[in-house]
């Protein structure tokens, strides 16, 4: 087996993948732009509010905060109208949904009920939600989303995962735009399985191919340009792309990250979940709205997002750089197979 | 483009191996058990197609779906004549349920398991030192999403080797709360016969190694030709046949092939009512200008619902039909439902045919469908 056989996610023949909207349902975090902090701020979500209406009834947790946070994307993507009705191209628009913990409350609490009350004291409500998919299935029912609908649990590297998903759905001509939501909720069973408080998260960002989002007037924010899932963080640097040479603006670590004395020593770290509690399958995905927020703000240098490491079963790293208009040069380096 | 499936592995609750299942199912004795993983006096269900490898002593165990699945992976590896190392090959896994039973027995019974053993990258890369790895929890379409992924990937030139797996192991929450809503109680699962009541689980695991063309070590079981993957954006837990026709035409696109070019049919049917109406009638408007219709067979009449791998052990046996020339029957179905009129449903007994292109259908929750097309390698 040679080493070409890896899974590179940086092709240069392949259509440019952007992120053309962003949404957060994410207590004390106002908008994507305050991602680069202080957090927590004035967050302008509350979840005591932010989860009731008729649309969001009889729904798990995770469902209702991933179904505000879609909203909200697919609002500032410009892909929805005055009431909120998806005007995009629904027959090909994907669904990724990046979670690990967004039905265990709903799978734990069944057992309980088994256990004192036998199936019978249990709500034939809850049958969606005893599947993990439950929420990606309810993101393409409330917006008509008809193409694949996938849903990525995939432990800490989960969101940039869903990221490298979508693209890959959109790079194959599977679909003409996505909608990646990284959600986990807070409740007693999360906080038990982390060991620590949850919080709840949810953050959605639309994918579209450049051209499409140039040739429809969408404000593109970011660029996904490199990706890989390895065995430690030098192995996924290499494949994603990112070589010392890389211009990093701006790297977005989680714990082990934070802890690296790796390359890119000089540049600027943001570790989200040291600023607003475990993040799980949604920090990925708040890793790439933050990297937009970076790259909006006319802050020099790329953005690199890692996740996972020595105390997990790999490293996730994502490359986001600026989108085609103002890039100096839109020749994508690193290696192809 | 087509792809080689180039190994081939999968447990259920009848057989350790592909041509072990294949036997079992053409045998067509009836497979169903007494419920045992769990205390059978909370469920108004009775039955279940339960891999019968918990302890002597009773109880449950944690990872059992994980076993099955590293069990799995390393017999199709080896079958692909390729070695164990996956540190250079991708491992894609679909699932319902992950490991959500070892997640009820941590919570009820104090089990030892980790938040990263929900996901099956953990153990894939303790026992095969895999690193490009994905769980995908997509119902029971999951490993046909799975399988058009690594698709994907070869042909985006990601990858020239995919390992395609999925696993599940039965929940008490998933199995309970089917049971809840299921108001006629099946003792058995009857896809397509008018004594069809309903879903009742299985367990298993499967995986095929997925090569791009000519490019593995050993011989070729079968070709796919295309994999299709969609949404209906309907309704939670019902099937839509707007979606299905979707899904069904698209893999024919994908494949380059027509209605009339289909001689086998491994149906989802799941045996809910709604599937098999559901089903039935989108085949029969599919196939309706053919002239000869498609044999077809649902082999979850014997295996249950083995969930998110249940449409990688169709295509796995698929593959061994189209081999063999033989579709095992339906088990239990006598008389078909009036929607499934027409359609070339095997009862009884074995049916012999020559075989070459294969159609596997997969539905799930959220409306989440998938269809491959598969090739017999001659």
């Amino acid at each position: 087996m040679s080493a070409t056989s890896t899974a590179h996610m940086r092709n240069p023949n392949a259509r440019e993948v952007v992120v053309t909207g962003i949404g957060l349902a994410l207590p004390g975090v106002a908008t994507y732009g305050d991602l680069l902090g202080p957090l927590p701020g004035e967050g302008i979500f509350d979840p005591a509010t932010g989860l009731s209406g008729r649309e969001l009834r009889h729904k798990d947790r995770a469902s209702r905060l991933a179904l505000r946070a879609a909203g909200f994307a697919l609002h500032d993507a410009g892909l929805t109208d005055a009431d909120a009705t998806f005007t995009g191209v629904a027959d090909s628009t994907a669904v990724v949904v990046s979670t690990n913990l967004g039905n265990v409350d709903s799978v734990c609490e069944a057992t309980d009920t088994i256990a004192r009350a036998g199936v019978m004291g249990l709500s034939p409500l809850g049958l969606p939600q005893t599947s993990s998919n439950v929420i990606a299935g309810w993101v393409a029912i409330r917006y008509r989303l008809r193409g694949p609908n996938l849903t990525v649990c995939n432990g800490v590297t989960s969101g940039l995962d869903a990221l490298s998903w979508a693209r890959n759905l959109i790079v194959a001509g599977r679909a003409e735009a996505a909608v990646v939501v990284g959600v986990e909720p807070a409740n007693d069973v999360v906080t038990k399985v982390l060991g620590e408080q949850s919080t709840d998260a949810a953050v959605a960002v639309v994918l579209e191919p450049a051209d499409a989002a140039a040739s429809r007037g969408a404000r593109p924010r970011a660029t996904i340009t490199g990706y890989a899932r390895a065995r430690n963080l030098a192995a996924a640097l290499v494949s994603a792309g990112v070589t010392e040479e890389e211009s990093v603006g701006l790297w977005l670590v989680d714990e082990a990250g934070a802890r690296s004395g790796h390359l890119l020593a000089a540049t600027r770290r943001i570790d989200l979940e040291a600023q607003l509690g475990p993040l799980s399958g949604a920090l990925g995905v708040l890793q790439c709205a933050a990297a937009a927020a970076h790259l909006e703000s006319g802050a020099t240098g790329n953005v690199l997002a890692t996740a996972g490491g020595p105390r997990h079963d790999a490293t996730g790293a994502l490359l986001l750089t600026p989108w085609p208009a103002i890039r100096p040069s839109t020749q994508e380096r690193g290696q192809h197979p | 483009m087509t792809w080689d499936i180039t190994g081939m592995a999968a447990v259920a609750n009848i057989g350790t191996s592909p041509r072990e299942i294949f036997a079992a199912l053409c045998a067509g004795q009836e497979s169903r058990k007494p419920l045992k993983a769990f205390d059978p006096d909370k469920y108004r269900a009775t039955h279940a197609y339960e891999i019968d490898d918990r302890p002597e002593s009773g109880g449950d165990i944690p990872r059992r779906a994980t076993r099955w699945l590293t069990t799995v992976v390393r017999q199709a590896v080896a079958d692909a004549g390729l070695d164990e190392d996956l540190s250079q090959v991708p491992v894609l896994v679909g699932t319902t349920m992950r490991e959500q039973r070892s997640l009820e027995l941590w919570w009820r019974a104090h089990a030892e398991v980790a938040l990263d053993d929900l996901h099956f990258g953990t153990a894939l890369k303790e026992t095969f030192g895999a690193s490009t790895t994905y769980t995908f929890a997509n119902a029971c379409s999951a490993t046909l999403y799975a399988l058009a992924m690594a698709t994907d990937m070869i042909e985006l030139g990601m990858a020239d080797t995919v390992v395609v797996a999925g696993t599940d192991a039965a929940t008490e929450s998933g199995f309970g709360t089917l049971d809840r809503v299921q108001n006629d109680i099946p003792d058995a699962l009857r896809p397509f016969d008018a004594t069809h009541k309903g879903m009742l689980m299985g367990e298993g695991a499967a995986a095929v190694v997925v090569q791009r063309a000519g490019t593995g070590n050993g011989p070729v079981h079968a070709r796919v030709r295309g994999v299709s993957m969609n949404c209906d954006a309907h309704h939670a837990t019902a099937p839509d046949p707007d979606g299905i026709t979707r899904a069904v035409r698209d893999a024919y696109s994908r494949a380059g092939v027509r209605a009339e070019d289909i001689d086998l049919v491994m149906l989802h049917g799941s045996g809910t009512p709604r599937n098999d109406s559901t089903e039935s009638s989108v085949l029969r408007h599919i196939f309706q200008g053919a002239k000869t219709g498609p044999r077809m067979t649902a082999i979850k009449a014997m295996t249950g619902h083995t969930l998110g791998g249940s449409g990688l052990l169709s295509l796995v046996m698929a593959v061994l039909a189209m081999k063999e020339g033989t579709v095992p029957p339906v088990l239990g179905l006598t008389d078909p439902i009036s929607e499934a009129a027409g359609l070339g449903l095997v009862q009884g007994f074995p049916a012999a045919g020559d075989l070459t292109i294969a159609q596997i259908d997969a539905f799930g929750f959220g409306g989440i469908n998938a269809v491959a097309i598969v090739e017999a390698a001659r």
